[in-house]
C-alpha cells in the first residue's frame, strides 16, 4: 500500500473544513417541506378515482376526517381486503424493458420486485425498477392538459385537446403529412412501433425520429462498421472465464445488467465448483463494473481507441505465434501482422510500463481463455472501438460463444444525436409545422448548441407528452400529461428481446394516457373511451405482430408477464473485409496530456428522467456516495496538478460551452479525465429535483450546457479553472475530510472489517477470513425453539449497486430527509454499503459491504435501553418497539454497527401534508410510519417473516426454506444475500454461514452477529499481482 | 445578646488562622448577614443582574418549548454523535452540583469546621446546578411527553423499565441526590430562616420566613433534633456524594465505544465534579463575598482552603487522563487505541488540548501562594477549571461517539445555535436561582458559624 499518496491526497482535502457556503446550502433542497408546491392531488380526488376500496388500504393520517367507508357489494374476484396480490408487469427504462413483479394491497401497487421468471433478471431488480413505485405516486406529475397560446397559459381538458387533434390531423393528413415530425424517447415497445409505422403510412411525409440523451448508438454503428447490419451485442457472463471492459460498465450502467451480474456473481463464488471469472477494466471513471474489476486500467475514455489498437496488435501477435489460431481468422485479416506497425508508435511508446504490463497480461488472458473470454466496449467509445472489439472477439473465437448478435428492431433509424441535430436545423428553417414529442424532455438534456429550446419556439404546433410539466413541456403549445407504466397497458421488450405485457395496477391517478393511447388516437381520429387504457393495442400487436411461437397466449403472457421463447434470434455474422480500409482511415494520435470530460447517466437519477424522486436522489452514488449533486469528479493527481481542492467550484469550458461543478476528488478516476454525471441542474423537475419558477432551487448542475453534438460522449481538450467558490457536498461517508489520523486508522482497520483474499490464498487456507477470536460465553445460551433467522452477505458477489437500498426504503417506508438532513449526518436508509478505498489513492482497490441491523445474539443496544423498547424476540430477531421508544439514543450509541437511525424530526411530516398526500400511498401498510422522536433500524423485515408464518401455520406446516425472503435479498440481482433459518439444518443460510469464508463483522466484541459476511475472493493475474 | 470582646491571639494560635476575621461578635454577624436580606432597597446591581439571567432563564424555555414542538434535530446531534450538547451539560452541572454536599455531608462528618462559612452557599449552589442538570436529561429524549416511563410504576401496559440501563440508574440516582440535598439545605436553614422570622419587619416576611421556619423556637429540644437529624442526613448523603458521579460515569463506562468503555470512570468522574464543583464555588464565592461585604466571614483562609482541594483534584483528574492514556495502550485494542490517539490528533485535538490546558496545567498555578490569595487571580484560574470541566465532557461524550468503530459512519459534529443558546441558558437559570437566593435567604449559615466563632471564654483566660 502506498500511503504516502492516500496521505497527501486526504490532507489537501483537510482544508475542507469550516467552509463559509455551507449557510448557503441550508436554504437549498430540502425538498419535501418546500411550501410553494405545484398542485397536487387531494386525497378526496383520489378516493372519488380509486372507490370504496381504498378506504380499506390503510392510508395513514386519515382519523381525524370523515370519510365514507362502504363495503364491497360484490367483492372483486381474487380480492381479499388485506390480502397483497402480485401481479406480473415490465416497464422501461432507456428504451430497454424490465419484467417485474408488483404487490398491490386492495388495488394500490407498493412494492416493485424483479419478476423470477424472466429470463433477464431472474428477480433481480435495479435501482430504477425499485423506485419506479415513487414516480407512481409523485404529486408533481403533471395532471392536467395544458395549452399555450400567446404567452398565456390554459388548464384544458383531455376532450379539448381530442377536439384540436381531431381538427388538426386532418388537416394534416389532407397534406400527406407535411411538416409532421414525430421525436420519440427510445421505446422497445412493439405496439408504439407498429403505431408509428401506421402513422407513418397514413402520413407518408412526416418525419419520426428518436433521441436519448445518453444514447447506445455507437455501439449500433459499431456494429454496422464491423458487420456491415445494425447488430445488438449480447454477453455471455455464464461462459467467459476473462472478461475486459474498455470503458464499459456491463454490471452497472447496462440495459441487460441484472442478467450480466446474476451470471457473474455465479462466477464469483470459489465453492461453486465452476470456474471463477476473472474481469480486467479500463476505463476513466469508476464504474460499479470496475470497482468490482481484479484488475483495473484508470485511462482517460479518449486514450481507449489507442489501447484498443495496441490490444489488438499484441493479440494478433499472440494469434500469429500461435499456427493454430490462423485458421480461425478471415483470410481476408489474416495478411495482416503489419498491423501491429499500423500503429503511430510502438505499444512501448504509447503506454506507460505499468499500463502496457496491464495489457499485455490482459492479451495473455484473453489469449489463453479464447473462446471463453469476453472483450467489450462501452457507449461512450466510437464506433471504430466497437469494431475493433466485434474484430477481436471473432479472432478469439468469443462470437458466438461468449457473445452473440441479434438483429436491432429498429434498424433504420437516424442515430440519436444526427435526429436531435436534424429536427433542430429542420426546426430553426421553419419546416415544422406540427411537433410531437412523445417522451423525453430535449429542451433540458438536447446537446448545448443546437439550442433546442429557441428551435422548439419556431414550431407551429408542439404537444408534449411527459409525465412532468417539465423543461420542454414549457415551451410547448401543448402538455399532455403522461401516465405511469402501472397505469395504462403497454408493452416491452428487454435487452434480449423477450416480450412483457405491462398491464394498468391502478387506474390513472392523475388522468395521464400513455404514448400508445395517444398515437392510436393521431391514426383513427378517435380519442379513447373513458376507462379505456388501451389494452386492444397490445392485443392487436400481441396476435399480429409477434412470431408465432408454442405458447403464446394472451392470458398465459399476461400471468406470466413475459412470452417465453421471444427473444430475438441470434444472427451469425462476421467481420468484413472493408473494415479494416475504414479504420486505417482513422488516425490513431498519440495519447495527449490534456484535459478530458467524460459524460455518463447518473446511477440515481439516470438522464433526469428520474430526477424528482426522491428516493434516489437521496440514494448515496455507489462510489462517491454523494446524494442530491452531481459532480465534477477528478482524481487526486489531477487536482493537485490544477491547484484544485475538494468541493471548489470550476469552470469546465471548450470551445465557447462550459459549465460551473464542484469538484469531487474520487480516488480512481483516471488521470487528466473530469467525470460528469447527466440528469441534474433541472430547473422544472418538480419540488424535489428544483424549479426555478416555484423558487426551488435545481439540485446539482446540468452538465448539457458543455455537451455539443460532436462529443456527445467525451471531449478532450477541455479547460478548467476555478471560480473561487465552494461548495458542500452531503455524503453518506467522510461526511468531513479526513485528517492523517483517521486515514491511517481506516487503512488498518478496512482489512479486518472486509475481509478479502485471492482464489489461491482461499484454496491454500480456506480459513483465512477468520481471525482467530474466541467467544465465550459467561451463561449458558437458553435454547430457543422454532427458527432462528440469520443472514450471510456474500462479498464476493456484491457489487454495490444500490438496489438492496431503495428495495429496503420502499418496503419499509423509510423516510427521505433532505440534503441539509444528509449534510448533518442524518440520513435513514436502514442498510447502507460501506465503501472503502485500499491501496493507491489513484489506482485503489475498492470494496463494498452491505451493513444492516446485526441483529446481535448478545445485543449491545438491548442492554442500555432504560424503557426495554428494543427487546430480543424468540426467533434471534433484535426487535425495535416503536411504541414504547422515549428516544434517549442510548441504543444508538451502543451499536457498534451504528446501523440505529433515529427520527430527529417528523420526516414523514411532509408526505401527510395535502398536497403530498398522493406519496401515502407509496407506503406498505405492513409496516409503522416512524413518527418523530423514534429510534428505527433493519429488522429483518419482520413483516414478511409474520406474514409467511401466519401462512404456514394456517397450513399446520413448518416453514420452508426459502420461503421468507427480506426485501434486499428478492431485489438483489447477484444474489449476495442469503436470508433463514439457521436451525434448519441444510438451510442456504446455515450453509453459507458454515463455510470456511464466513466471519461475523466485529466479532471480537462478542456481540455474536447473526449476520455473517462471507469474505471476498479476488481473482488476480498472478503476472499483474507480483509486479505491483 | 451581649458584646464579647475581642480574643487576641497568642502566637501558637495565629499559626492557624481563626475562621471569622474581623470584629465580628455574634450579634454582628447576624445583622451582616440578615442585613444583606433585609435591605429594604434592592441594590440597582442586583435588578440589572436578575433582568438579564431571568430573561436568559425565559431564553431556555422559550427554546425548550421550540425544541419539543419541533424536535430534537434543532440541536446538532447526528449518526453517529447521538449525544451531544445535552448530555455534555448534564454532566458539567453534575459535576458542579458536588461541592456542595461535599462541603456540607463529608466535610461535616470530619470536622472541618471551616465548611461552616461556606456550606450554606455551595448547598445552594448544588441545588441550583443539579435543577439545571435535571432539565437536560429530561428534554433530550425523543419524546419528552413519555419521559415518565422512565418511573418505574405500576401501569396498564405491565412494564417495568430495563433495570438493567444505566441511564435507569442514573435517573435514581440524581433524582436521590437532588431530594437529599435539598432536604440537607432546608434542614441547616431552619434556625437562620426563624432568625429572618424574627427580625422580619412587615407581614409578609412575617408569614413566609415563619411558613419556612416550621415555628422554630430554638429550645434545647428541637437544637437536639436538629442536629441529630442533620447528621444522619450527613452520613446518608455522605456516599451519594460518591454514587451519584459513579453512576453518571455508568451511562458511558458500561457502554463498550471506545473512550467510554473503562473502569477508571467512576473514580476519575467522582474527582472532576469535586473539582468542578469546587471551582464554581470559588467563581461565585469571591465576588459574592466582595459584594456582600462578608469578607469577614469568608475568610482568605476558606480560599485558601478551597484552592488547595482544586490542586489536588486537579492532580487527581490528570493523573486519571495519563492513566487512560496507559490503559489504552496496555490494553492492545485497537479501537480503545486510536479513541484516544484520536483525541489528541484527530478532529477534536483542539477541544482535548483545551481541556488538558484548563484542567491540569493552569491550575498548578495554586502551587504559587500568591494565586491562592489573591482573590482575583484564584478566580481566573477557577473560571478556566470551569471552562476544562465542560470540555472534558464534551472530549469523553463527542469525540469518541464521533469515531468509533466502523470508519464508514464517522462524522464530526457542529453544534447548532440552539445547543450553544440552551447552555447559556441554563446559566441564566443557574444565576436567576441564585440571585434570588442572595436576595431572600440567608448567604451564610449564622447559626453554625456563631459555633465556630472565637469563644469568650478563651479571650479571658
Amino acid at each position: 500500500m502506498s500511503r504516502d499518496t492516500g496521505t497527501t491526497y486526504w490532507r489537501s482535502l483537510n482544508e475542507l473544513q469550516g467552509t463559509p457556503q455551507f449557510e448557503e446550502m441550508l436554504h437549498r433542497e430540502f425538498p419535501e417541506a418546500a411550501s410553494e408546491l405545484p398542485d397536487g392531488i387531494s386525497r378526496r380526488r383520489w378516493l372519488q378515482l380509486m372507490g370504496a376500496s381504498l378506504a380499506l388500504g390503510g392510508v395513514g393520517g386519515c382519523r381525524w376526517e370523515a370519510e365514507q367507508f362502504a363495503p364491497f357489494a360484490v367483492r372483486p374476484t381474487n380480492r381479499t381486503p388485506g390480502i397483497p396480490q402480485r401481479f406480473a408487469t415490465s416497464h422501461e427504462v432507456g428504451g430497454s424493458g424490465r419484467g417485474l413483479l408488483v404487490t398491490c394491497y386492495d388495488g394500490r401497487p407498493t412494492k416493485v420486485e424483479g419478476n423470477p421468471d424472466h429470463p433477464l433478471s431472474e428477480g433481480g431488480t435495479d435501482v430504477f425498477d425499485q423506485a419506479a413505485i415513487l414516480n407512481l405516486y409523485d404529486p408533481d406529475r403533471s395532471d392536467a392538459v395544458i395549452e399555450q397560446s400567446a404567452g398565456q397559459r390554459f388548464t384544458r381538458d383531455w376532450s379539448d385537446f381530442d377536439r384540436f387533434a381531431s381538427r388538426h390531423f386532418a388537416a394534416l393528413k389532407r397534406g400527406n403529412g407535411k411538416g409532421l415530425f414525430l421525436l420519440s424517447e427510445a421505446t422497445s415497445s412493439p405496439t408504439y412501433q407498429r403505431l408509428l409505422e401506421e402513422l407513418q403510412k397514413n402520413h407518408p411525409e412526416a418525419v419520426c425520429l428518436e433521441y436519448e440523451s445518453f444514447s447506445r448508438d455507437h455501439e449500433r454503428s459499431g456494429a454496422q462498421l464491423a458487420f456491415g447490419r445494425v447488430l445488438r451485442p449480447h454477453y455471455d457472463f455464464d461462459r467467459a472465464r476473462v472478461v475486459a471492459c474498455l470503458d464499459a460498465d456491463p454490471l452497472g450502467m447496462h440495459p441487460a445488467a441484472t442478467r450480466h451480474v446474476r451470471d457473474w456473481a455465479a462466477h464469483r463464488d470459489p465453492d461453486s465448483g465452476s470456474f471463477f471469472n476473472r474481469v480486467y477494466s479500463v476505463e476513466s471513471e469508476l464504474s460499479v463494473t470496475g470497482a468490482q474489476a481484479d484488475h483495473r486500467l484508470p485511462i482517460q475514455s479518449s486514450s481507449i481507441r489507442l489501447v484498443t489498437a495496441v490490444l489488438e496488435s499484441l493479440i494478433l501477435q499472440r494469434l500469429g505465434d500461435s499456427p493454430r489460431e490462423t485458421s480461425r481468422r478471415d483470410p481476408g485479416d489474416n495478411s495482416d501482422p503489419r498491423l501491429a506497425s499500423r500503429l503511430p508508435l510502438s505499444p512501448e511508446e504509447i503506454l506507460a510500463p505499468g499500463q502496457l504490463r496491464f495489457v499485455e497480461a490482459l492479451v495473455n488472458d484473453l489469449v489463453e481463455t479464447r473462446g471463453g473470454s469476453l472483450l467489450m466496449a462501452g457507449p461512450t467509445q466510437p464506433a471504430d472501438v466497437h469494431a475493433r472489439v466485434h474484430r477481436i472477439n471473432e479472432w478469439l473465437g468469443n462470437s458466438g460463444a461468449t457473445v452473440r448478435y441479434t438483429a436491432e428492431p429498429d434498424a433504420g433509424r437516424l442515430s440519436h444525436r444526427a435526429a436531435i441535430d436534424f429536427l433542430s436545423a429542420e426546426l430553426r428553417e421553419g419546416n415544422v409545422d406540427t411537433l410531437i414529442m412523445l417522451g423525453g424532455n430535449p429542451v433540458y438534456d438536447a446537446p448545448v448548441e443546437v439550442q433546442f429550446g429557441d428551435a422548439l419556439q419556431k414550431a407551429k404546433t408542439s404537444i408534449h407528452l411527459s409525465a412532468y410539466r417539465d423543461e420542454t413541456s414549457e415551451l410547448c403549445t401543448w402538455h399532455l400529461p403522461l401516465a405511469h407504466a402501472f397505469e395504462v397497458w403497454g408493452d416491452t421488450r428487454s435487452n434480449e428481446g423477450t416480450y412483457s405485457i405491462s398491464q394498468p395496477l391502478i387506474e390513472p391517478l392523475l388522468t395521464g394516457r400513455s404514448g400508445i393511447q395517444l398515437l392510436a388516437a393521431f391514426n383513427t381520429g378517435n380519442p379513447p373511451a373513458s376507462g379505456d387504457l388501451g389494452k386492444r393495442f397490445i392485443q392487436e400487436t400481441f396476435y399480429s405482430v409477434l412470431p408465432e411461437s408454442p405458447g403464446r397466449a394472451w392470458d398465459t403472457t399476461l400471468h406470466d408477464g413475459f412470452l417465453a421463447g421471444s427473444a430475438f434470434e441470434s444472427v451469425n455474422v462476421t467481420v468484413s473485409s472493408s473494415l479494416q480500409s475504414t479504420l486505417d482511415a482513422i488516425s490513431l494520435t498519440p495519447p495527449q496530456r490534456s484535459l478530458e470530460v467524460v459524460f455518463s447517466p447518473s446511477r440515481s437519477v439516470y438522464d433526469g428522467r428520474f430526477s424528482n424522486n426522491a428516493w434516489l436522489q437521496e440514494l448515496p452514488e455507489p462510489l462517491s456516495k454523494l446524494t442530491w449533486d452531481n459532480a465534477a469528479l477528478l482524481s487526486p493527481t489531477t487536482a493537485r496538478e490544477h491547484d484544485i481542492e475538494h468541493g471548489d467550484v470550476v469552470r469546465i469550458g471548450s470551445d465557447g460551452r462550459s459549465v460551473e461543478a464542484p469538484v469531487y476528488i474520487l480516488p480512481g478516476q483516471a488521470e487528466n479525465s473530469i467525470g460528469l454525471q447527466l440528469g441534474y441542474g433541472r430547473t422544472a423537475a418538480g419540488t424535489v429535483a428544483g424549479h426555478v419558477a416555484h423558487n426551488i432551487d435545481p439540485v446539482g448542475v446540468n452538465v448539457s450546457t458543455l455537451r455539443s453534438i460532436e462529443h456527445i460522449h467525451f471531449e478532450n481538450g477541455v479547460t478548467i479553472t476555478s471560480t473561487g467558490r465552494r461548495h458542500e457536498f452531503a455524503t453518506t461517508q467522510e461526511h468531513f475530510a479526513i485528517d492523517r489520523v483517521g486515514l491511517e486508522e481506516i487503512s488498518g482497520r478496512v482489512g479486518d472489517l472486509v475481509r478479502e483474499g485471492t482464489v489461491d490464498e482461499y484454496a491454500e487456507h480456506p480459513d483465512f477470513a477468520h481471525h482467530g477470536h474466541e467467544e465465550i460465553a459467561l451463561w449458558e445460551q437458553p435454547e430457543q425453539d422454532g427458527p432462528q433467522w440469520g443472514m450471510s452477505i456474500d462479498l464476493s458477489k456484491c457489487i454495490g449497486c444500490n438496489a438492496c437500498v431503495v428495495a429496503c426504503q420502499s418496503e419499509n417506508n423509510i423516510p427521505v430527509v433532505g440534503k441539509e438532513q444528509v449534510l448533518k449526518g442524518r440520513e435513514m436508509h436502514w442498510l447502507r454499503l460501506d465503501r472503502y478505498f485500499t491501496g493507491d489513492m489513484d489506482e485503489p482497490e475498492v470494496v463494498q459491504q452491505p451493513v444492516a441491523c446485526q441483529h446481535c445474539e448478545n445485543a449491545p443496544c438491548e442492554q442500555v435501553c432504560p424503557v426495554a423498547a428494543t427487546v430480543h424476540s424468540d426467533d434471534g430477531l433484535n426487535d425495535m418497539v416503536y411504541n414504547r421508544c422515549i428516544g434517549t439514543r442510548y441504543c444508538a450509541n451502543n451499536c457498534p454497527y451504528k446501523v440505529r437511525r433515529f427520527n430527529f424530526f417528523d420526516y414523514q411530516l411532509p408526505v401527510v401534508q395535502p398536497e403530498q398526500s398522493l406519496k401515502q400511498l407509496a407506503f406498505n401498510p405492513e409496516v409503522t410510519v416512524r413518527s418523530r422522536g423514534v429510534m428505527e433500524k433493519c429488522t429483518y423485515c419482520v413483516q414478511r417473516i409474520r406474514n409467511i408464518s401466519i401462512l404456514a401455520d394456517n397450513d399446520r406446516r413448518p416453514l420452508e426454506d426459502g420461503e421468507v425472503q427480506t426485501a434486499c435479498q428478492q431485489s438483489c440481482p447477484a444474489q449476495a444475500i442469503t436470508f433463514g433459518d439457521l436451525k434448519l439444518s441444510g438451510s442456504e443460510v446455515a450453509t453459507e454461514q458454515s463455510k470456511p469464508r464466513a466471519y461475523g463483522m466485529l466479532d471480537e466484541l462478542n456481540v455474536k452477529p447473526r449476520t455473517k459476511y462471507l469474505a471476498r475472493i479476488r481473482n488476480p493475474n498472478p503476472v499483474l499481482k507480483a509486479t505491483t | 445578646m451581649s458584646v464579647v470582646p475581642i480574643p487576641t491571639r497568642t502566637p501558637s494560635e495565629s499559626l492557624r488562622p481563626p475562621l471569622v476575621d474581623g470584629e465580628q461578635t455574634l450579634s454582628s454577624l447576624t445583622e451582616t448577614v440578615c442585613s444583606i436580606v433585609e435591605r429594604p432597597q434592592t441594590p440597582r446591581a442586583w435588578y440589572i443582574a436578575f433582568a438579564i439571567s431571568s430573561s436568559l432563564t425565559l431564553m431556555l424555555f422559550g427554546l425548550i418549548g421550540y425544541l419539543i414542538a419541533t424536535g430534537i434535530g434543532v440541536w446538532g446531534n447526528n449518526s453517529p454523535v447521538f449525544w451531544g450538547w445535552p448530555i455534555v451539560n448534564f454532566v458539567f452541572w453534575v459535576g458542579i452540583g458536588h461541592a456542595g454536599t461535599l462541603i456540607s455531608a463529608i466535610l461535616f462528618l470530619f470536622r472541618q469546621q471551616w465548611r461552616t462559612s461556606i456550606n450554606r452557599f455551595a448547598e445552594a449552589m448544588t441545588i441550583f446546578a443539579v435543577t439545571c442538570a435535571g432539565i437536560f436529561p429530561a428534554i433530550h429524549v425523543g419524546r419528552v411527553w413519555l419521559v415518565y416511563w422512565l418511573a418505574p410504576y405500576p401501569n396498564q401496559m405491565a412494564m417495568w423499565p430495563n433495570f438493567r440501563s444505566p441511564l435507569l440508574w442514573d435517573v435514581f440516582a440524581v433524582s436521590t441526590y437532588a431530594t437529599v440535598s435539598l432536604l440537607f439545605w432546608y434542614l441547616g436553614m431552619i434556625p437562620d430562616l426563624a432568625t429572618l422570622r424574627d427580625r422580619a419587619t412587615s407581614r409578609v416576611r412575617q408569614f413566609a420566613y415563619g411558613l419556612f421556619a416550621l415555628g422554630w423556637t430554638g429550645s434545647a429540644r428541637q437544637w437536639h433534633v436538629l442536629e441529630k437529624a442533620y447528621l444522619l442526613l450527613a452520613a446518608l448523603a455522605t456516599p451519594l456524594v460518591l454514587s451519584v458521579h459513579t453512576i453518571v460515569s455508568f451511562d458511558f463506562a458500561v457502554s463498550h465505544v471506545p473512550g467510554w468503555h473503562t473502569t477508571i470512570f467512576p473514580p476519575y468522574f467522582v474527582a472532576g465534579a469535586v473539582f468542578s464543583g469546587f471551582a464554581m464555588v470559588v467563581t461565585l464565592l469571591v465576588p459574592a463575598r466582595h459584594l456582600f461585604g462578608l469578607k469577614d466571614l469568608i475568610t482568605p483562609r476558606h480560599l485558601d482552603v478551597m484552592c488547595r482541594i482544586i490542586l489536588a483534584t486537579s492532580c487527581m483528574v490528570g493523573y486519571a487522563y495519563a492513566t487512560e492514556f496507559f490503559t489504552a495502550w496496555y490494553s492492545g485494542n485497537r479501537f480503545e487505541q486510536f479513541a484516544f490517539l484520536n483525541r489528541m490528533q484527530g478532529p477534536y485535538a483542539w477541544a482535548y488540548w483545551t481541556m488538558v490546558t484548563c484542567n491540569v496545567l493552569i491550575p498548578q498555578l495554586y502551587w504559587f501562594e500568591r494565586f491562592r490569595t489573591s482573590p482575583w487571580l484564584m478566580v481566573g484560574v477557577a473560571i478556566c477549571v470551569n471552562i476544562g470541566m465542560w470540555f472534558e465532557r464534551f472530549v469523553i461524550t463527542v469525540t469518541s461517539l464521533s469515531r468509533d468503530f466502523l470508519p464508514s459512519s464517522w462524522d464530526y459534529f457542529r453544534p447548532t445555535a440552539v445547543d450553544v443558546l440552551m447552555f447559556v441558558g441554563s446559566f441564566g437559570l443557574f444565576f436567576t436561582l441564585f440571585l434570588l437566593f442572595c436576595r431572600f435567604l440567608p448567604m451564610v449559615a449564622m447559626a453554625e458559624v456563631k459555633s465556630v466563632l472565637p469563644s469568650p471564654s478563651v479571650s479571658e483566660s
